[in-house]
């Protein structure tokens, strides 16, 4: 009784602690609600993209983008660096039980729908390629939780979707940094920037959701597979 | 606009339960709980397309990382002398009531099983000094156990069995230390597989004190010579041991067995190991 009053106690402590911080780094440095207006006062046909957010970090803000992605990608590579070598002895396949993986079966599908709907869609819609690529990864984690790590990486081998990841890396940084270094803006305008809404809009924002939710997607699954990997079994 | 400072408020409710909870799968779920309500807020500051990331990444992705940690990580550490029906080696497996018994806990409360199997002296030692989570193995706790030691509630009436002390030899007449240890039972040195060496030499009365109920039933049925042996009066019963420090553990296992009794799994359990 008196142990969970100490651990009661300590979290308050500490969510307070972190409540105070972030009110404090609030009142010092406020964001200007005036600062949005920058962007949205510039016209929709500039990047054809309805949806803001994605209009500012696939085009305005496209060079950010990629170093985000290069830092998820270097993320990815430390851990399988790391995680490479194991000394554990061969656990027993963990799978869940029927009602688990009945509800994974169901589950699924409709994540890995959503993943495909956020991509397509991320810029008319809110949405975008990492959060689309987390979806599909989380899906297959939970496959794995519930049919075993064996069965899963059966279907999705990591090492061949090692190859995948970096190729899409790879193309990311053709796409985008070639024409920086000739002198001209980063291709921005791949696809017809077309009528803002519309499926075909907003230039290479549709392509560069798609490239960004794959290879999320893959490396997320990556790290999960270096991490079953290691322990010898999820 | 209420309905945001209404979640806003929630927030640091849910991280100061999330924080408090004893079992770690509470804790994660909790956490779980406080990125989907953040996502919420996020949502109504019309800030959809972070909802979405603030809930894939924090509700499903870290919550399904963190469910996959404590199953692995989590162990649960068994220390337990083989006890025949109960606990034992076969072939490569272990088999028994208590084995199964534990796997069911370990699976709820998400921590992995791990057992080990030690000579039956050692399984309050290393409980005491915290190497171990609980002791098993045919173990019927003391009226009063040691200071830093409790039992869990019983899951299988038994019987102890005492050699008469008068049957000793002379010469092998226990020290002082060991009279209060005799109060125990089971009471042997080494493992159980030692006592059936000892049964072949004639000599099981110089190492064990007591035996219980499951134990003098293998012994029996290895043709052993029993003689000597007086049932006790009173009833006995096995139960697990934990330290008592671990008060969340004692109360998640008697939540369990309770649980498994009411459903009638723990009766279907005994019959499939002693029928």
């Amino acid at each position: 009784m008196k142990r969970m009053h100490v651990r009661t106690l300590l979290a308050v402590g500490i969510v307070a602690a972190f409540a105070g911080l972030v009110a404090l780094s609030y009142v010092q440095t406020a964001p200007d609600p005036a600062d949005s207006q920058y962007y949205l006062a510039r016209p929709l046909s500039e990047t054809g993209a309805s949806n803001r957010v994605a209009g500012i970090y696939l085009n305005y803000r496209l060079i950010d983008t990629l170093l985000e992605v290069l830092v998820f990608s270097v993320a990815v590579l430390g851990v399988r660096y790391y995680l490479r070598k194991s000394d554990n002895i061969d656990l027993p396949d963990l799978s869940e039980s029927e009602v688990v993986q009945t509800a994974v079966s169901f589950l699924s599908p409709l994540a890995l729908l959503l993943c495909m709907f956020f991509a397509i869609f991320g810029h008319i819609s809110p949405g975008g390629g990492f959060a689309a690529g987390v979806i599909a990864a989380s899906a297959l984690l939970y496959v794995a939780i519930a049919y075993g790590m064996t069965a899963t990486e059966a279907r999705w081998d990591p090492r061949r979707l090692a190859f995948a990841e970096k190729a899409i890396l790879l193309s990311l940084l053709i796409f985008i940094l070639v024409p920086a270094f000739v002198g001209k803006s980063p291709l921005t305008d791949l696809l017809p920037k077309g009528t803002p809404g519309d499926l075909l809009s907003s230039g290479s924002i549709l392509i560069y959701n798609m490239l960004i939710a794959a290879k999320v997607f893959i490396g997320a699954w990556l790290v999960i597979a270096a991490f079953a990997l290691h322990r010898g079994e999820l | 606009m209420i309905a945001r400072w209404i979640l806003l408020a929630l927030l640091p409710v849910v991280a100061v339960i999330a924080l408090s909870q004893p079992r770690r799968l509470s804790a994660i779920i909790g956490m779980g709980l406080f990125s989907l309500l953040l996502a919420a807020v996020y949502l109504l500051m019309h800030a959809p397309d972070v909802a979405i990331t603030e809930a894939t990444i924090g509700a499903a992705l870290v919550t399904a990382i963190y469910v996959l940690a404590i199953r692995r990580t989590g162990r649960l550490i068994v220390v337990a002398d083989e006890a025949p029906g109960l606990i034992a080696r076969e072939g490569k497996q272990i088999v028994g009531l208590e084995y199964d018994i534990l796997v069911g806990f370990a699976r709820e409360v998400g921590l992995d099983l791990s057992i080990q199997f030690v000579p039956l002296r050692r399984v309050r030692w290393l409980i005491d000094h915290h190497e171990a989570d609980m002791g098993a193995g045919g173990i019927i706790p003391l009226a009063v156990e040691a200071s830093n030691l409790m039992s869990t509630p019983q899951h299988l009436a038994s019987g102890v069995y005492r050699f008469e002390a008068k049957s000793l030899p002379r010469e092998t007449a226990r020290p002082a230390g060991i009279a209060k240890i005799a109060e125990t039972a089971p009471d042997y040195e080494g493992y159980f597989s030692d006592l059936l060496t000892h049964d072949r030499n004639g000599t099981l009365p110089t190492v064990a004190t007591s035996l219980d109920l499951a134990r003098v039933l293998a012994l029996g049925r290895t043709g052993a010579a029993l003689h000597g042996l007086d049932r006790m009066d009173g009833s006995y019963g096995y139960a697990f041991l934990i330290a008592q420090k671990r008060v969340e553990l004692q109360r998640d296992y008697a939540g369990y067995l309770t649980r498994l009794r009411d459903s009638g799994q723990l009766e279907t359990l005994i019959g499939r190991h002693f029928s």
